[in-house]
């Protein structure tokens, strides 16, 4: 049922086993790894077929440089102005529609509960020209806003069926004591549901945080221009009307993958909390 | 040099502030969406709408660069939703989707005979015409022909071909030396229609090419099968990289540079990447694709970039009077020089910057392209056409002898298309 635990399996399984990890890893990780060294090569290294050599210099400040010096971080404002509020917007409404959906019985509970479900299963591109047209005619095309109403709009579905599991599984006796106590329930909501919430939250935050900032196909869709696109849309403003500056692109990228990375390290802490909560009753 | 940029910079405000009536002071907004998105056409043309702007303090201008890519994408999209007052695009085919949708503004009112317009930029006039109106004006163009390595040329003993004896011959020896004669890398598809291009213009003419182009010739007619019997040969003879449908046209660049190949038909643009890979001016030369059938007068590719006014624009007035500052010869010699957009102005009257590759490709499509201009096969022919015929060329550069099912496949495209 449960793999055996490598320690106990025979020397030769332990040695194949030792030896395949790092090449399999390396494989993985080699496209990060090349845009890793793309992003500290010169220009002229793509020029003569140099890819997967030595770099002939080494241009990481100029590189770098060339990507701070440019639209970029007008373009990593935009997507954190486009992320955050999405972020906030997402998750608190779903932590209202979750403690509905799990802790109140009512005719349509369930019925409700699916069609927050059932958006999920829509493929977001049939929506790309009714949600263009939408937005276009409230004024909000190629506007942050616009994209981030529709983001929340988008991601409540998702988010909802997150926060509803996990309320559903709370202890139903810690609401039901609050109740005896003749408290009201918005304050149930607040002071006894909600610090409960907060593994699930901070989770959330992270996954969504990921998914909003990692969008590509809503940014080109529902806005034009370094006003309001975010980077992921931006980062091919590097290239030429020729030629794509590879250099440029992979600096530029590992600058965007940045923020999501760091987020995850900053939360390890609360998604370790989320994923054994539970473990020890 | 600072006072000759502050001379020109003088002079064409003055030649702004002179431009006729329309000079009075313009205000109101102007919104201007740019595809010039790489650094150095990007700083032109801000600097360029930047004497505009000093020349008419009271206009409001925005400018929206796009990524090159991208804007293909949203033209039609913001020319609809959000429409700027004046935009870039592409002459020919490329802009007849939007004509024809109503998008674009016609202008034909600045092209009127007698005016500067009319008499300077008279060349490209064809390429903007779109049923017998013009829609839009040109600010850039740049030549499309051979570049080739001269020192392995020298070192062999060859000469610029003068035909196609001559460029098969030349290409043997090429080959004989261990080294390709062209390199290309076809995996986007233009490349490859580059050279469809040029055969087709060489061995049939301009004019049947535009036929082909307008959809009335079939594509299993002898004389197209004779373009693809020319092309074949050097096909067959081996003279392209191997595998070159995987390879995108930067990555075919280094067959050049390391010498492993002796030449590529490309645009001008490919001169600065191949600069900057290490060629000197003294390695690298260029020269026009031989005539292949005598007496077929030389026609040439040359893609032209344009500016026009949406349909949906709020300020036409405003966006005229910014077409008639583009298109001025000072202008146009400005943004087109080697340290700016490094290509060929279309006004008459324009001077072209001293460069090498600038200076051949000015005179050759100036006095030896008696044939015509072309835009290129993607611009002249229709998208879903293009798009079919150049899948097709793909093939044929891998399997030569499938030649009979491309062309009934994309002679089917052709019904549909027409």
């Amino acid at each position: 049922m449960f793999p055996k635990p490598i320690e106990k399996s025979s020397r030769t399984w332990q040695l194949g086993y030792q030896a395949l990890l790092p090449t399999v890893m390396l494989l993985w990780l080699a496209p990060l790894l090349a845009v890793a060294l793309f992003s500290i090569r010169p220009d002229s290294d793509f020029l003569v077929g140099n890819y997967w050599g030595w770099p002939s210099s080494f241009e990481m400040t100029k590189n770098y440089g060339m990507v701070f010096g440019s639209a970029m971080p007008r373009y990593i404002m935009n997507s954190f102005l486009i992320t955050i509020p999405t972020v906030i917007g997402a998750v608190a409404l779903s932590c209202m529609t979750g403690f509905a959906l799990g802790v109140y019985k009512f005719r349509g509970n369930l019925l409700i509960f699916f069609m927050f479900i059932a958006g999920n299963f829509v493929p977001f591109q049939i929506l790309m020209v009714p949600v263009r047209d939408l937005t276009l005619d409230i004024g909000l095309y190629n506007t942050k806003t616009g994209l981030v109403l529709f983001h929340i709009a988008f991601q409540t579905g998702f988010c909802t069926l997150f926060m509803r599991n996990f309320i559903k599984a709370l202890p139903h006796e810690l609401i039901e004591a609050a109740r005896v106590e003749g408290i009201a329930e918005w304050r149930i909501f607040w002071f006894v549901v909600l610090p409960l919430m907060k593994p699930a939250i901070a989770a959330l935050s992270v996954l969504i945080f990921t998914f909003i900032w990692n969008d590509y196909f809503w940014a080109i869709v529902l806005t034009q221009g370094e006003n309001a696109q975010p980077v992921t849309a931006g980062i091919t403003s590097f290239n030429a009307q020729f030629r794509a500056m590879y250099h440029l692109m992979s600096a530029g990228s590992i600058v965007a993958a940045l923020p999501p990375v760091l987020m995850f390290f900053l939360m390890q802490k609360h998604f370790i909390a989320g994923l054994t909560l539970g473990a020890v009753k | 040099m600072r006072s000759i940029l502050k001379a020109t910079a003088v002079s064409l405000a003055t030649l702004v502030a002179l431009a006729g009536p329309a000079s009075a002071e313009l205000t109101g907004n102007l919104k201007i969406n740019l595809d010039t998105s790489n650094p150095a056409p990007r700083a032109t043309m801000e600097a360029l709408i930047a004497k505009f702007q000093a020349a008419h303090p009271a206009l409001n201008i925005t400018t929206n660069v796009i990524d090159r890519e991208a804007y293909k994408t949203q033209i039609r999209n913001f020319l609809s939703a959000d429409a700027p007052d004046v935009l870039t695009w592409y002459a020919a085919n490329r802009m007849r989707p939007y004509v024809e949708a109503g998008l674009l503004e016609d202008v034909s009112d600045m092209w009127a005979d007698g005016t500067d317009i009319a008499n300077e930029l008279a060349s490209t006039k064809g390429a903007l015409t779109v049923d017998g109106k013009q829609w839009g004006v040109p600010y850039t163009y740049y030549q499309w022909g051979i570049y080739y390595r001269k020192d392995i040329y020298e070192e062999l003993g060859l000469s610029e071909p003068a035909n196609f004896d001559d460029m098969l011959s030349n290409c043997e020896a090429m080959i004989a030396s261990g080294r390709k004669c062209y390199t290309i890398g076809n995996k986007w598809l233009w490349t490859g229609a580059g050279w469809f291009d040029y055969i087709n213009l060489r061995t049939n003419g301009f004019n049947f090419h535009m036929q082909m182009a307008a959809g009335e010739i079939e594509w299993t007619d002898p004389r197209v099968r004779e373009t693809f019997a020319n092309w074949g040969k050097l096909i067959r003879m081996g003279a392209f990289i191997d595998d070159n449908q995987n390879k995108d046209w930067q990555q075919s660049l280094p067959f050049i540079i390391d010498g492993s190949a002796g030449a590529i038909l490309m645009g001008n643009f490919a001169v600065s990447p191949l600069r900057e890979g290490g060629l000197t001016d003294d390695q690298l030369d260029f020269h026009q694709f031989p005539a292949i059938t005598a007496g077929v007068a030389m026609a040439e590719d040359a893609p032209t970039d344009t500016f026009h006014i949406a349909a949906n624009a709020k300020n036409k007035d405003n966006a005229r009077a910014f077409l008639a500052y583009i298109v001025s010869a000072d202008a146009q010699t400005e943004m087109n020089n080697g340290a700016n957009l490094g290509q060929l102005p279309v006004n008459s009257k324009a001077s072209v910057d001293d460069d090498k590759f600038l200076n051949k490709g000015f005179e050759m499509l100036s006095s030896n392209s008696p044939g015509g201009v072309a835009q290129f096969f993607d611009r002249d022919f229709p998208a879903e056409m293009a798009q079919a015929a150049m899948e097709g060329f793909q093939e044929f550069m891998i399997y030569p002898d499938n030649l009979d099912d491309i062309l009934d496949r994309i002679e089917g495209v052709r019904k549909e298309v027409y």
